[in-house]
């Protein structure tokens, strides 16, 4: 008698114990606000980083939300069109934050559009993920509350430089969206190094962003001789480039910074017109450079959106990561300051796509900034194949960004 | 144009409605949207006085923002300039650039005035993208400092109801100086401009004074803007200085009412607020946004202004009967 007494109140005590853990458990909603290019020429790299946070929130919500002590916070992401334009993205922002009540800011995939908004973002009781915006600039401020995943366009641009005297070519000509401050930042990065390894630059020939005929560059490159043409800029003026020196018979290696897709190549130009190409780059996602991680994330990302990620999206994919592991490690979603202090302090998390090089153990540096490998990626048979990592040493670029004023 | 008692009421009016305005904001990112539209307010004045009252227009005032903006950051930025007096010191600057770039464009008229503007704009741009030494290119001018002595000074223009109220102050100083201008003879005499030009010079009046007088207060009027713009947001990029802003100048004027004083503020308000409302519509925004300032240009040529003044006469005459 006494045994079944006991069992039935051990039965009734965990059953109270449950439905008081029941009772006092709550699912709240942590809201993030993605600010990007969705429409525009830069929609390009805006929608998959925006669609990128959509399916990291969907993950982590399925896995059940992100659990704080009896709290389980589901995520609902709330994305506006910033059209990479600065006046835009500050009204968006503003509206996320004083309107929507976001405190937790993704996406910013053009410099720009990202610089306007860092320009307050200080100011205010929130915190910035920056995704595939490369001005260096947007790190070199020391904001508090602003970290980084793609590294800075000069630290890519100066292992590109390295890679290039490597293979041999003495005199490139470059051509590009040179108005980009982030594009003319790796141009000028490529040519200090490249220089050192005995190279020159013939000419530097500059197109916009909505630029689709580019044969009068091409044609004065083409009377320079050089040994090879390095294109940057945005993709699909890239791609036009592609085509063109081909049909205009520019027969030298072809080395580009661009961060496109092979489908969003394909568009343009076609895949016998891309065959030889490098693609010189932070070693963003190639089912070819990636892990486990990265194959998921480009099979869920394909399934999910019906097209395939573009290389750069997954830098938004892991903010939202890293997000969650801050919440988690700072132990609450409500205090914005605590969760930015978090981040600085954070592992890279283990559901991140791009192969970071953690500072010291951490994945952002003081400065708030992450680092990739830097990769060399060749247009083979219809597909980006990763060929080689390219020399580039984080800590010591890291040590610069530190010094470099404002 | 005169200014009759019943036009002094309604000024005061908006005047009070837009004093009481962030009491009734209980969302702070209307009251940014506030300061952009007074800020736009005061563009708008300027563009009037051109287009409205002058009847040329000018599709260059984005460009003349650009040069007051970069004019008061560079000097505070560069040479340590306190902010009020590179405040003040921007239209002087931009008035020196119109003079230059009015003198020769107004000898054109019509159409071709305006395409004169429009390159002029684009020149600026192009400038300001390339003179990257000066300008910091695309990546632009980041942490412009705020006027007055910042978060422990006495007034904190850091926060948006204080910059709500300075820019409130002059864009209400705009305007007032506005009316004063079209109310003078000065006035009279680009009103009759804009009615004939031919019969102005036949009265042995040297109408390119006047023309070009309206031109450079309109530019000095958006070189102000451009330099509370700079300051209010901190950063600035020549991508915020393109034509597409200058067509909003001219289209704040003719949705609010084209030669009127009311119309630009109305207007203003109409160019920041409409765009941010049919978010709603996701992509069709911009289209919607198309398509309701091709019904205004052609179902309300009088703007809103003129709108309301109809409906106004219609209703005192319905009371009357």
């Amino acid at each position: 008698m006494k045994r079944r007494f006991t069992i039935g109140a051990g039965l009734a005590a965990a059953v109270l114990a449950a439905s008081t853990s029941l009772a006092g458990a709550a699912e709240k909603e942590l809201l993030v606000g993605v600010s990007d290019a969705l429409t525009g020429p830069a929609a390009v790299y805006g929608v998959p980083q925006a669609r990128a946070v959509e399916l990291a929130a969907e993950e982590v919500n399925a896995a059940g939300g992100i659990r704080l002590g009896e709290d389980t916070y589901k995520i609902t992401v709330l994305s506006y069109d910033d059209k990479a334009n600065p006046t835009e993205a500050s009204n968006s922002v503003r509206k996320l934050l004083d309107r929507d009540g976001a405190r937790f800011l993704l996406g910013f995939c053009c410099s720009g559009a990202t610089g306007a908004v860092a320009s307050f973002i200080q100011n205010e009781d929130a915190v910035m993920l920056v995704g595939n915006a490369a001005e260096r600039s947007i790190t070199t401020r020391g904001i508090d509350n602003l970290v980084r995943t793609r590294p800075p366009a000069d630290y890519t641009g100066a292992a590109a430089g390295t890679f290039v005297a490597s293979k041999g070519h003495k005199r490139v000509a470059v051509i590009g969206a040179l108005e980009t401050s982030f594009y003319a930042m790796y141009v000028d990065a490529f040519e200090r190094e490249f220089v050192k390894g005995g190279g020159e630059i013939v000419t530097r020939e500059a197109f916009g962003l909505k630029d689709r005929d580019m044969t009068p560059q091409l044609t004065k490159i083409r009377a320079l001789e050089p040994d090879a043409l390095l294109v940057v800029g945005y993709v699909e003026p890239a791609a036009f480039v592609y085509r063109q020196s081909v049909e205009l018979g520019l027969e030298v290696p072809r080395y580009g910074f661009t961060s496109g897709s092979e489908e969003q190549f394909l568009r343009v130009v076609s895949a016998e017109q891309m065959e030889g190409v490098w693609d010189l780059r932070p070693t963003e996602l190639t089912l070819q450079s990636t892990g486990e991680t990265g194959r998921a994330y480009h099979e869920n990302f394909t399934a999910r959106f019906g097209v395939q990620p573009s290389p750069s999206s997954p830098y938004a994919y892991d903010q939202l990561y890293a997000l969650r592991d801050a919440i988690l490690k700072a132990g609450t979603a409500e205090d914005a300051a605590a969760v930015a202090r978090a981040l600085r302090e954070l592992p890279v998390p283990k559901e991140a796509v791009m192969q970071y090089i953690p500072i010291d153990g951490r994945m952002f540096d003081e400065n708030g900034q992450a680092y990739t490998t830097n990769g060399a990626f060749q247009w083979q048979d219809g597909q980006w194949v990763f060929v080689q990592e390219l020399p580039s040493v984080a800590e010591d670029y890291s040590r610069f960004l530190s010094s470099v004023d404002g | 144009m005169t200014l009759t008692r019943k036009n002094g009421l309604l000024y005061l009016a908006i005047l009070v409605g837009l004093i009481v305005l962030p009491s009734f904001i209980s969302v702070k990112y209307y009251l940014h949207l506030s300061v952009l539209a007074l800020i736009w307010v005061i563009v708008a004045q300027g563009q009037n006085l051109i287009q409205g009252f002058t009847g040329y227009v000018s599709i260059a005032q984005a460009g003349f923002m650009g040069i007051g903006a970069y004019g008061t950051a560079l000097l505070g930025l560069n040479f340590g300039l306190p902010v009020w007096l590179t405040i003040l010191i921007a239209p002087l600057i931009t008035a020196l650039f119109a003079l230059v770039a009015g003198y020769p464009s107004l000898r054109v008229k019509g159409h071709y005035f305006a395409i004169v503007t429009l390159a002029f704009n684009m020149v600026i741009f192009i400038v300001l993208l390339n003179l990257t030494d000066v300008t910091n290119g695309e990546a632009g001018l980041m942490g412009i400092p705020k006027p007055g002595a910042g978060r422990d000074g006495a007034i904190d223009f850091a926060d948006r109801t204080t910059y709500y109220y300075l820019v409130l102050i002059a864009a209400t100083g705009v305007t007032a100086l506005a009316a004063l201008i079209v109310n003078s003879r000065l006035g009279r005499v680009l009103v009759a401009i804009r009615q004939n030009e031919t019969l102005v010079g036949a009265a042995g009046l040297a109408a390119w004074k006047y023309k070009l007088f309206a031109f450079v207060v309109s530019a000095m009027f958006a070189g102000f803007a451009g330099a509370l713009y700079a300051h209010y947001q901190s950063f600035i990029n020549p991508e915020i200085f393109t034509i597409a802003q200058s067509m909003d100048a001219v289209l704040a004027v003719i949705l609010g009412g084209s030669g009127t004083i009311t119309g630009p503020i109305i207007g203003a308000f109409a160019i920041v607020f409409l765009p941010e409302y049919l978010r709603f519509a996701d992509s069709f925004r911009l289209v919607i946004y198309g398509l309701i300032l091709i019904l205004a240009t052609i179902f309300m040529p009088r703007g809103i202004v003129g709108l309301a003044s109809d409906a106004l006469g219609l209703l005192k005459k319905r009371l009357a009967r």
